[in-house]
Order: structure tokens, then sequence, then C-alpha cells
């Protein structure tokens, strides 16, 4: 009776398994390694933009070469704008104050209790363990997907990606200004998440059949009309950023943003992939410091 | 399918209403991942998000183009790449060089100026080589046509997109575009 069922269960089954889904990927992933300093080998910026406070005066304000500052030259104290950047900051203030009355929202985001180093009883420094496995949620979270799930405890909805999340989040990342980002991708599920995001960097996707890497690793330093192609390191450390096209932005709501320049359907802010990325873009920012509020086009 | 087809004609039946079922409920091969952010009451489907000032959720709203039918980074699609294909090109060329140097000129179109360097443009790229006297290179309609059609056949690497594939441009776009091409002084 439920032969054919199971019949048609175990052929699709094998069908699915027998051929894996093509897929094109980017060569050259032993160019990529998880710490800032690994650009030496890939743009050959980085002896410019590793030491934010000995920028180049020259090249900031040389319109053909100044990418090689990696754009380090929007972030405080250089840029002195008072841009949306410092409002969100403002309100991420405020908002914190209001969520945290009773103590709650801080252990929670700290973790006390959770297997999470316990001299995080304060936020600095907090922004530069993010993202990391949590025991709570049972998976590796990034500090906006924490927020998020932090202020749902208080009966507060502030979902990743949006205004008075990244607004929380900027604040919480100014208590580590000047500290330099610290993930350990070495082992365990935060290296599994690294691997799966590093892999998603170089396959071809979308519309255009391109990979983040076919540009920010085969091509960076080219121009796309007025745009410089960046290094894909040290771009963790100024996120969430204000961005004069899209306002107050988080790290996986510009990987939304990038995809669509691919033709990429965007995917849900907290996505089990978007996730991975965000490790590998963080992995690829370790030993550069966090700078917020910070600004990018 | 060997089993399938020797099974009685009731049993036959049955197995196919089960594949059918299977079919229609596993996220099948032309579907888009559950966690994309689609809405089908919207023509274009796709949702791209947008951030509310001094709010806590992210707004989503309809994009300008449908993207579902595309591979995305989901862990959770099982769609294929499109394979390289090799260009159906039929002489003579009949292209219309200043319809394809539109076409190389406009972002919502080729948008070849992106990446590539074109005589007239201030503000070009340069990913691409440049196509400036383009002219010169004497190279055939057939070759040029493959390039843009799908240059991975002969370039398995390439960077550039594979337009005709893709189903991003036309026959006559891809025609027009090359003769724009073989006359780029
Ligand atoms: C066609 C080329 C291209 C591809 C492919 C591409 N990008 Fe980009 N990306 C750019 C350009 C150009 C910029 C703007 C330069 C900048 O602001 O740093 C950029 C900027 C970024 C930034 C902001 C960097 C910063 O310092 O704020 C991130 C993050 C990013 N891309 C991620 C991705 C991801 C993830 C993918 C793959 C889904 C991807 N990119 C694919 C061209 C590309
Ligand atoms: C995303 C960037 C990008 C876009 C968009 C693009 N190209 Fe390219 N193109 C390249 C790159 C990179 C190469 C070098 C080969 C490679 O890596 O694919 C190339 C190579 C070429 C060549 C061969 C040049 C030579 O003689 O060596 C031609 C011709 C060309 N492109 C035409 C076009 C046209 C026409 C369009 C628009 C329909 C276009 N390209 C759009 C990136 C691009």
């Amino acid at each position: 009776m439920w032969i054919q069922w199971i019949l048609a269960l175990v052929l699709s089954a094998g069908a699915v398994a027998a051929e894996p889904v093509y897929r094109e990927r980017v060569a050259d992933e032993g160019l990529i390694v998880p710490r800032a300093s690994g650009d030496s080998a890939l743009s050959g910026t980085y002896r410019y933009w590793k030491n934010p406070a000995k920028l180049d005066a020259r090249l900031i304000g040389d319109p053909e070469n100044n990418w090689k500052l990696n754009w380090v030259f929007l972030d405080g104290p250089f840029n002195t704008d008072m841009h949306a950047g410092h409002l969100a900051l403002d309100r991420g203030t405020k908002l914190f104050r209001e969520l945290n009355t009773s103590g709650t929202f801080k252990n929670c985001l700290t973790g006390s209790g959770l297997g999470i180093r316990k001299d995080f009883d304060r936020l600095r420094g907090l922004r530069t363990v993010f993202p990391r496995y949590r025991t709570d949620l049972n998976r590796v979270a990034g500090l906006e997907e924490v927020i998020e799930h932090c202020a749902r405890l208080e009966r507060q909805e502030l979902q990743m990606g949006s205004h008075d999340n990244s607004a929380v989040s900027m604040f919480i990342a100014s208590y580590s200004n000047g500290m330099p980002i610290a993930i350990d991708v070495s082992g365990g599920e935060m290296k599994k998440s690294y691997e799966r995001g590093k892999q998603l960097f170089f396959t071809k996707m979308g519309r255009l059949n391109l990979a983040c890497a076919s540009c920010h690793v085969n091509k960076v330093g080219a121009f796309m009309r007025a745009t410089a192609i960046t290094s894909p390191y040290a771009d963790a450390d100024h996120y969430p950023v204000y961005r004069d096209r899209t306002g107050i932005t988080s790290l996986q709501l510009r990987f939304a943003q990038c995809s669509l320049v691919l033709g990429i359907n965007p995917l849900k802010m907290g996505s089990r992939s978007y996730t991975d990325l965000e490790v590998f873009f963080t992995a690829l920012t370790n030993g550069h410091p966090v700078s917020v509020p910070s600004e990018r086009y | 399918m060997v089993i399938f087809l020797v099974l009685n004609g009731r049993a036959r039946r049955r197995s196919f209403a089960a594949l059918l079922v299977l079919c229609t409920t596993t996220n099948w091969a032309a579907d888009w991942p559950a966690d994309a952010m689609v809405d089908t009451r919207f023509p274009m489907r796709t949702l791209i998000p947008k951030v509310v000032v001094d709010s806590g959720k992210l707004e989503w709203v309809p994009h300008d183009i449908d993207l579902t039918a595309f591979v995305t980074p989901s862990h959770l699609d099982l769609r294929p790449t499109p394979k390289p294909q090799k260009a159906v090109y039929t002489p003579p060329l009949n292209g219309d060089a200043k319809r394809g140097r539109s076409l190389v000129m406009d972002a919502r179109a080729a948008a070849c100026v992106t990446c590539h360097e074109v005589p007239g443009e201030q503000w070009p790229g340069n990913v691409g080589p440049s196509l400036h006297r383009y002219k010169m290179q004497q190279r055939t309609a057939a070759e040029l046509y493959q390039q843009i059609f799908d240059v991975r056949v002969n370039l398995p690497q390439a960077v550039m997109p594979p337009f005709g594939t893709m189903g991003i441009l036309s026959d006559q776009d891809i025609r027009d575009i090359v003769a724009c091409l073989q006359t780029c002084e």
C-alpha cells in the first residue's frame, strides 16, 4: 500500500543526492586569511590604512587613489561632518537606557552565565567578540541578532536591520572604539560558519552570474564608473554605518544592498547564510579597530 | 523509473500521485528558497529593504525587477547555475550600431559602460578591457556574439556576465551591440 510512496521518496532522494547542484566558484580562495593584515597579499594597500592614526593626507586628497586608504578617512576623527550616524548614536543611547532599566537587557547581551567570558559584565570590548556562538540561541549569532533577541525579552521589537536595532548596536560598538576586532574562527561552530561564509563569497550567483569574489578579490581597485571596488578586509569595523543613499545600515543589510547590484533576491535578515557571511567579513577584520559612528557612500 | 513502469496501472497511478505531491511540497528546483524576501502579491515579487528612521521595524518594499528566478546565497537554494551555453549565431549580422550604442550606455539595459571604457563616456569602468577603438581588433561577428552571449564557453573563469544565457539581452540586442563594437572608433 505505502510501498509506492516510499519508492517515490527513495527515488527522488536518490536523484537529489546523486547529482550535486551545479555551481561555479571563483578560484584563489587560498588568498584569503581571517585577519585584516591578510590584505597585504590581496590589494597590497594594508600598509596605507593599517594604522588609522597615521593616514597619508596626500592620498586622501587624490580621488584616483584615495580608495587605497580603504575609506578609513571617512571614520572619525578625520571625518568631522555631523552626519546622521551621530544622530543614530544618540538615539541608540536613549533606547539602550530605556531597554535596560532593570539591567536584564545588558545581562542578556553580555550573556552572563551563558558560557561567555565573565569580564563582559561591562559593554567595553563586547563589539569585538561578535558574531559568536550563543548557548541560549544554540547557534552562531551576530550582535544585531542578539539585540533583537534580548529586546524581545524586554517586550520590545527591534528587528535586525531596522534603524533602532542598528542604533543600539552602534551605541554598544562605541564602547569598543579603538579596540581591535577579535573573533575566533579556529574551531567549532565559528570555524564551520566562517568556512561556509567563505564558500558563499566565492560562489557565483544571481542574474549576472557574479560571485562577491569576482569583484572583491579579482578586481580590487578597479573602477565601476566613479566607484572603486574595495578590499573585503577591514569592512566590519565601521558597521552599522551611515550611508547617504540608504541611511543607517547594518552589515547584513549591506549584503542585501550589494546583492541587488548583482541581481540577487535579498534574503531575510538573520538568515543562516547572511550570518555566515557576517562571520566571514568580521574575521577578515580581525586586528583592525572598531570605529563608529562612520560614514560610507 | 524502471520500477515505476513495471507496477500495475493502479499502483502506477498512485506512485505518480506520490511523485506529484513530492514535487509540489518539497523545495523543488524551480522554487526560490524559503528565506528569500519575496511577496507574490506584487507583480515583481522581489522585496528590497528600506530603513525607516527612528523605527524598530525594517520595511520591505517591492523592487522594480523580478529576481526570483536567479540563484541566491541561501543555503536552502537548490537551484543550479545555468551552464555555459554555446550561442547559435546565424549571419548576416543585421545589427543597428546606433541602437547598440544606447544599450551599451544604458544602466538599465546592458550597462557595459559600468565595466568597460567606451568612447564618449566620462565616467566609464575599468573592470574589463577598454573598448576604445574596438574596430581595430577586427574580431568577427560570431566571436563577439559569443563573447556577449556567454564567454564562459571560451574562458571558464570569466568575470563578464553571460548576457545571453541569463536572458538579459535578446538575439537582436546582441546583434546591435556587436555592430556597435565593430564600428567603435
Ligand atoms: C560587480 C562588482 C561587485 C560584486 C560582484 C560585489 N560587490 Fe560589494 N561592492 C562593490 C563596489 C563597487 C562597492 C563600493 C565600494 C565601497 O564602498 O567600498 C562595494 C561595497 C561592498 C561593501 C561595503 C564595504 C564597506 O567598507 O563598507 C560590502 C560589505 C560588500 N560590497 C559586500 C559584497 C558582497 C557580500 C558581495 C556578494 C554578494 C559583493 N559585495 C559583490 C562591487 C561589487
Ligand atoms: C561585470 C563587469 C562587466 C560587464 C557588465 C561587461 N563586461 Fe565585458 N568584460 C569584462 C571582463 C572582466 C572582461 C575580460 C574577460 C573576463 O574576465 O571575463 C571582459 C571582456 C570583454 C570583451 C573582450 C575584450 C577583448 O578583446 O579582450 C568584450 C568585447 C566585452 N567584454 C564587451 C562587453 C559588452 C558589449 C558588454 C555589455 C553587453 C560587457 N562587456 C559587459 C567585464 C564586464
